[in-house]
């Protein structure tokens, strides 16, 4: 397999180098360029997700642009590449960003497991990522001075959902699956500790494979335990799978997940009947109501139709990278790192965002969306 | 032992479907000594054919007079068009290398198989498709073990595939052929069998169980995605190795084996490890048992 696989890099390569030499010959009447990068998974299983932030992020790019210059002499661009959520490939796209030399700043990646190496490479070439959607507490942690996020971070949303569990609907005996991945497993974890801080009963904590179909033994297996409800540590496509195996096995409790399973699709994968009552922590709150969000929704809506769950927050996250370069003025990655970094607070549609010394945010604010009547509800703050 | 029964229902389930696709495997290999790695891929576009009928045939399939008919011509498009895919597969891929060295097949095998994910990633997208589950779902419960009428579906309809490929292949006229062709080619040659015929033949049947596959394994897990059939695929040839390659009763128990043994390994040791179950299967019978479990021993013809 390995053999195919460097037979078509080369192939890519190779036109590669042909475009970039047509391109220098007639690429110079265009207008000079500033790029954003949006670094998201655009095709496979969680394609939806992708295409719900790099479009917040487009929609950021053409409002600006409408704006006029965004700084003398340069209009902004939109570069979107897909990271295919694999670790390797996220890697690869990183590479092609830090190797273009227009692009200023990257709105990436989307799983944490993507991040975590693509960081590294960020870094090294002083080229500023923000992240909407990477939520492992380890990605701040390991010391890049370039890394930003918008998103809550795992220890922080994991417990809120052991919170919201205990407080408010009043469940004790929980039943924990992850699906291996730095965020789903993370994510787990940290709402293991707060379950057992609180004094739930952990029944047991179990792992699945992302890409898998069947998870009907773990749940006959699970059944017999009678757990009040499920907490699944993963993203949609197993959650979906999860919920309809669980309810064709007559295991009729409640499900509760993090940002991964906030998103309709995962109504329309299991069916709405089937995903009823299902619920999700997620950074912010409902968008929806939210005044200063109005315009974006509009805009959103008459441009893409349906408003993904994301996109309200890479939309943020795109404008706080713009801010960064307009106040910085100049096209240089270093000063727009600089920039970023002196950026005091940003308020955006879905609320504060400030940075700590790390780059993670500082106003986290955690909310509980239930699936109801098919829909994604906001039904207040996780505590 | 209510939680094992259960166990073994899921996983029988899982097996018939397993078993569909091995036998695409085995048969191939046993008259074209060929390892078809897009048999994986046409299952997984079996799937998609069905979720194409059923697009077709919604009317048809919504009223409860002829629910029963949509959901066999549902089965019956799929199964047509995934044994055409084969026959052209077979007939443009694989005929051409059919003297070549053994290796050239198998890599234009994989290369099939990409082009097949990649065609309908284009054509229907990237993101996971809801499939209908075309019945209406009944659970029945037995003791404390439940299954729904799906379940008996797929294990009924399995069957009855399994078996009218067996009477097919023990007395028709083609089916003898097609033994005659794996017992030993050139003889075969001489008594008049007609070689490319039989083997076109071979892939039109494979294929058509592996579309039926498909088609149980959207209305199973109501999610297909262009590449369900690598896994699956990988999956139904461990089955096939299992039964003994070239075997046909072989690969239905070889099947049913790796969808049992994966639910109790998955069930009662750990989920997280539920894909190495089948694989470590592989592994103990190729060092053990290279030629399978009803695998006859194979003489080297000198």
């Amino acid at each position: 397999m390995r053999f195919f696989h460097s037979k078509i890099k080369i192939r890519h390569l190779a036109t590669a180098f042909l475009l970039s030499a047509l391109a220098g010959c007639s690429g110079e009447s265009s207008a000079p360029v500033i790029k954003i990068g949006c670094a998201a998974p655009l095709t496979g299983d969680q394609a939806q997700l992708g295409l719900d932030l790099c479009r917040g992020l487009e929609l950021a790019v053409a409002e600006t642009n409408q704006q006029g210059e965004i700084i003398p002499g340069y209009k902004l661009e939109a570069l979107l590449l897909d990271d295919q959520r694999n670790p390797a490939q996220a890697v690869n796209v990183a590479k092609k960003f830090v190797s273009d030399s227009d692009v200023m700043a990257v709105m990436g990646h989307f799983n944490s497991s993507c991040t975590k190496p693509a960081s590294a490479i960020y870094y090294e070439a002083r080229l500023t990522e923000l992240t909407a959607g990477s939520t492992n507490p380890e990605l701040s942690k390991q010391g890049f001075d370039t890394f930003f996020r918008v998103s809550a971070t795992d220890d922080v949303q994991g417990p809120s959902g052991a919170k919201f569990a205990a407080h408010q609907l009043g469940l004790k005996k929980v039943f924990i699956i992850d699906d291996k991945t730095t965020y789903g497993k993370g994510l787990a974890d940290e709402f293991k500790k707060e379950a057992l801080k609180l004094g739930m009963t952990v029944l047991g904590h179990e792992s699945i494979t992302q890409g898998d179909k069947d998870f009907t033994p773990l749940l006959t297996r699970i059944k017999p335990l009678a757990p009040e409800f499920i907490y699944f540590g993963g993203i949609y496509p197993e959650g979906a799978l999860l919920l309809r195996q669980a309810r064709g096995l007559g295991i009729p409790i409640p499900f509760i997940g993090g940002d991964g399973i906030a998103t309709l699709i995962l109504v329309e994968l299991a069916s709405a009947p089937i995903a009823e009552g299902t619920y999700a922590t997620m950074v912010g709150g409902d968008v929806e109501k939210i005044p200063a969000a109005k315009d974006f929704i509009a805009a959103f809506r008459a441009r893409y139709g349906e408003l993904g769950q994301w996109s309200a927050y890479s939309y943020d996250a795109t404008n706080i990278l713009i801010a960064a370069i307009r106040k910085a003025g100049v096209k240089n990655r270093e000063a727009i790192l600089k920039a970023m970094r002196e950026i005091p607070s940003f308020t955006g549609i879905t609320g504060e965002v400030k940075f700590n010394a790390i780059g993670d945010n500082e106003k986290q604010f955690i909310g509980v969306f239930q699936v109801q009547n098919g829909k994604l509800v906001y039904i207040g703050p996780a505590e | 032992m209510d939680v094992f029964l259960q166990q073994l229902v899921n996983g029988l389930t899982i097996g018939m479907i397993y078993a569909l696709i091995a036998l695409g495997y085995t048969m191939v290999y046993g008259i074209a000594q060929l390892i078809n790695f897009a048999h994986g891929e046409v299952f997984m576009v079996g799937a998609y054919f069905g979720l194409f009928a059923y697009s077709i045939l919604t009317p048809l399939l919504s009223s409860p007079g002829s629910a029963t008919l949509g959901v066999f011509l549902v089965f019956l498009f799929a199964m047509t068009l995934s044994a055409l895919l084969g026959v052209v597969i077979e007939r443009f891929a694989y005929r051409p290398l059919r003297h070549a060295p053994r290796l050239a097949p198998l890599i234009t095998a994989i290369g099939v198989s990409f082009l097949l994910q990649n065609i309908i990633m284009l054509v229907f997208g990237p993101s996971d498709k809801s499939f209908p589950s075309l019945i209406e779902s009944v659970t029945y419960t037995a003791g404390s073990v439940t299954f729904t009428n799906l379940q008996i579906l797929i294990a009924a309809s399995s069957v009855l595939l399994m078996i009218s490929l067996h009477v097919f292949i023990r007395h028709s006229r083609t089916g003898k052929a097609m033994r005659a062709l794996a017992d030993d080619r050139d003889a075969a040659n001489l008594v008049g069998v007609n070689t490319n015929r039989i083997i076109s033949v071979t892939f039109l049947i494979g294929s058509a169980l592996a579309g039926a596959g498909g088609v149980m394994f959207g209305m199973y897990y109501n999610t297909i995605n262009f590449h369900d059939g690598y896994l699956a695929g990988l999956k139904a040839f461990t089955a096939a190795v299992l039964g003994g390659i070239g075997n046909i009763p072989g690969a239905m128990i070889g099947g049913l084996l790796i969808g049992v043994l994966e639910g109790l390994g998955a069930g009662y040791l750990s989920s997280e490890w539920k894909n190495v179950f089948a694989f470590f299967i592989l592994i103990l019978i190729l060092l053990f048992r290279p030629s399978g479990l009803l695998g006859a021993r194979v003489v080297k013809k000198v």
